[in-house]
């Protein structure tokens, strides 16, 4: 009867309580963030009571209100505040809670008072729960810490430092796990069924998974903290460098080119870029060759051109006439195709216009040949003139007549365009 | 024909091989079978597959080292040395703009609207990066924030510290080059006893 009463009563005062928190909220939340309660903001009667309900405290009269190390603990937990939360492993006393209360549960059933072994029943069940729950709390936290890389702190060496901190938690999480012996739960539990199932099957499983957990963490928390050193290690590097440089303008490192043994890092091989051209000597590619003519798109003027000469209404031609003009034509070819020999020789590579008409084999006439070349040439649109270089090699006519004779051509192709 | 044509190719035309830029061709060289048969077919060219100490990147070494070898390389390694400081400071400036905890590492994306915003914001910023902008290995003439991070991202991507994935948006990713500059830094460093502080004692100097 008189628990019941006393169950009444704690009913009461922990629900006003609760209700205190919920009303002074935003005050006491302001509280946490800003390390002080504002005092002024509420009446006294209200400041006396959350002083009262354990919910404040002024730990030096120099200083404000704070809030209880629990409630603001309480706050960390609710909103996982990575950086005020704080995992408590205090499993010794814990333990020791257990096995007083197993003990009394034992006794009480040996007594038959069987609603006295069913509360501590209840009670150790709690601490047993308790118990676990504090390392799934303290996992979840660090989990927490590591997957979001400490972004609760900004700087790396802050991250580093939680990590470190994080480690030496991780250290007394396991130790605290050690504490807690199979069999002297085994012991403890005796013949008792309902024991058994808590203390040895429940417990057990639940903190070999916590070990696991915990081991898992720490090789993360590792891994990170490697991470985080190596990124650091970077940084340094470069800010160091650079200002090392910066220092001393006339930096010039040791001739390492004629060591014996040269490191990999400077020995980067110059460029090569295999060149390749259409080659139609193998028969077997013909075909695949006039494919890819068929898709060179024409360029414009060309087109132009062409659609110029089809347009264009064509005199009747006989006789001598008739085979000067195909004469003409066929010059007008040759020079065409000594403009592309040009292209194929390649960029800023000279070929002489007599050379290509001795190599080709062709029966034009030097002048003639080097006259339809610089036609061809005044010829061309001018951004299209602007891709050749056209060079005279002249000498005076004699030693006393200067007019310069033109006796040979160089034809140069400049692919950007420079004159 | 040669099982590694467009792989070889790569290399001989003087890229670097990462991860990032071409994961398919670094897997493939991360094998010692595959870089010894590439090494077979370079030899008449007198070159090899050469790696960063940690295989982030490979590239193409010279296989013997002739004297005009050795004197193209000792230029090379001057053109490196002017690239530098220049080099150096943009990492510092990005990692300070885009408030990152380390150096730029191979992987980071670099959205360029991101970067100049940031940067605008910040007036030290905005003035070392114009001067860096400025600076002969960038070589930009613009006065506008915008262009001048445009040019320098793009001499950038040209020397192969970063790859635009898209060329018609402005995000780039930091390539394995970045990490072959900062070995080299080290290598510079042990090599000629810099006082260049690697631990974190005297980090409160750069923070």
């Amino acid at each position: 009867m008189s628990s019941g009463l006393q169950n009444q009563k704690m009913l009461e005062l922990g629900g006003e309580r609760l209700k205190l928190l919920g009303n002074h909220a935003e005050l006491l939340m302001d509280a946490y963030i800003r390390g002080e309660f504002d005092e002024a903001a509420v009446g006294e009667r209200v400041l006396q009571k959350l002083i009262q309900a354990r919910i404040l405290w002024r730990p030096d009269d120099a200083y404000g209100l704070k809030l209880r190390p629990q409630i603001a603990n309480m706050i960390a937990g609710l909103i996982a505040d990575e950086s005020r939360r704080q995992a408590h492993a205090d499993v010794s006393g814990e333990l020791d809670r257990i096995e007083a209360t197993a003990i009394s549960y034992t006794e009480a059933q040996h007594k038959g008072n069987y609603s006295y072994a069913d509360l501590q029943l209840q009670l150790l069940t709690e601490a047993v729960y308790d118990l676990t729950g504090q390392f799934e709390e303290a996992i979840d936290s660090l989990w927490q810490r590591l997957n979001s890389h400490f972004g609760f702190v900004a700087s790396l060496t802050d991250k580093i430092r939680e990590n470190e901190l994080a480690h030496k938690q991780i250290h007394r999480l396991l130790e605290g796990l050690e504490l807690v012996r199979v069999d002297e739960m085994i012991t403890l539990a005796g013949t008792s069924s309902e024991l058994r199932k808590l203390l040895v099957v429940y417990l057990n499983q639940k903190l070999s998974v916590h070990h696991a957990s915990l081991l898992a963490v720490q090789e993360r928390m590792t891994e990170l903290l490697t991470r985080f050193r190596a990124q650091q290690e970077r940084s340094l590097l470069v800010a160091g460098m650079a200002a090392y440089l910066r220092q001393h303008p006339d930096f010039e490192p040791g001739d390492y080119s004629w060591r014996a043994s040269l490191p990999d890092l400077l020995n980067q091989a110059k460029p090569l870029v295999p060149a390749v051209s259409v080659a139609i000597d193998r028969a077997t590619d013909a075909e695949a060759m006039a494919e890819l003519v068929n898709e060179t798109p024409v360029r414009p003027t060309r087109i132009k051109r062409l659609q110029e000469v089809r347009t264009k209404p064509t005199a009747i031609a006989h006789g001598e006439t008739a085979a000067l003009q195909v004469k003409q034509e066929r010059l007008k070819q040759d020079v065409e195709s000594f403009y592309l020999s040009v292209l194929a020789a390649g960029k800023g590579k000279p070929v002489r216009a007599l050379d290509y008409l001795a190599q080709q084999g062709l029966d034009w006439d030097g002048e003639i040949w080097l006259y339809q070349v610089i036609s061809e040439y005044q010829g061309l649109p001018i951004e299209e003139r602007k891709l050749f270089r056209l060079t005279y090699s002249e000498t005076p006519m004699s030693y006393f007549n200067q007019v310069q004779l033109v006796k040979d051509i160089e034809l140069q192709f400049m692919a950007d365009g420079a004159q | 024909m040669m099982p590694y044509g467009s792989l070889v190719e790569y290399l001989l035309s003087g890229q670097f091989v990462c991860e990032v830029t071409a994961p398919e061709m670094h897997q493939k060289l991360a094998q010692d079978d595959v870089r010894n048969v590439i090494d077979e077919y370079l030899r008449p060219l007198n070159r090899r597959v050469a790696q960063s100490e940690d295989g982030a990147v490979y590239f193409l070494a010279w296989n013997e080292l002739t004297p005009e070898i050795r004197e193209q390389l000792k230029q090379q390694f001057s053109t490196t040395m002017h690239a530098l400081l220049p080099l150096l400071d943009w990492m510092q400036i990005v990692q300070e703009s885009l408030g990152k905890d380390g150096t730029i590492a191979p992987g980071d994306t670099i959205k360029l609207h991101e970067f100049v915003q940031k940067t605008e914001d910040h007036q030290g910023l905005r003035q070392r990066f114009g001067q860096l902008a400025a600076d002969k290995f960038f070589n930009s003439q613009a006065e506008q924030l915008d262009a001048q991070a445009k040019t320098v991202f793009k001499r950038l991507k040209e020397h192969g510290y970063l790859t635009q994935p898209h060329a018609d948006r402005q995000y780039y990713i930091a390539t394995g080059k970045v990490d072959y500059l900062i070995e080299l830094v080290r290598f510079i460093k042990d090599e000629e006893n810099l006082p260049v502080e690697e631990s974190s004692t005297q980090e409160e100097l750069w923070s």
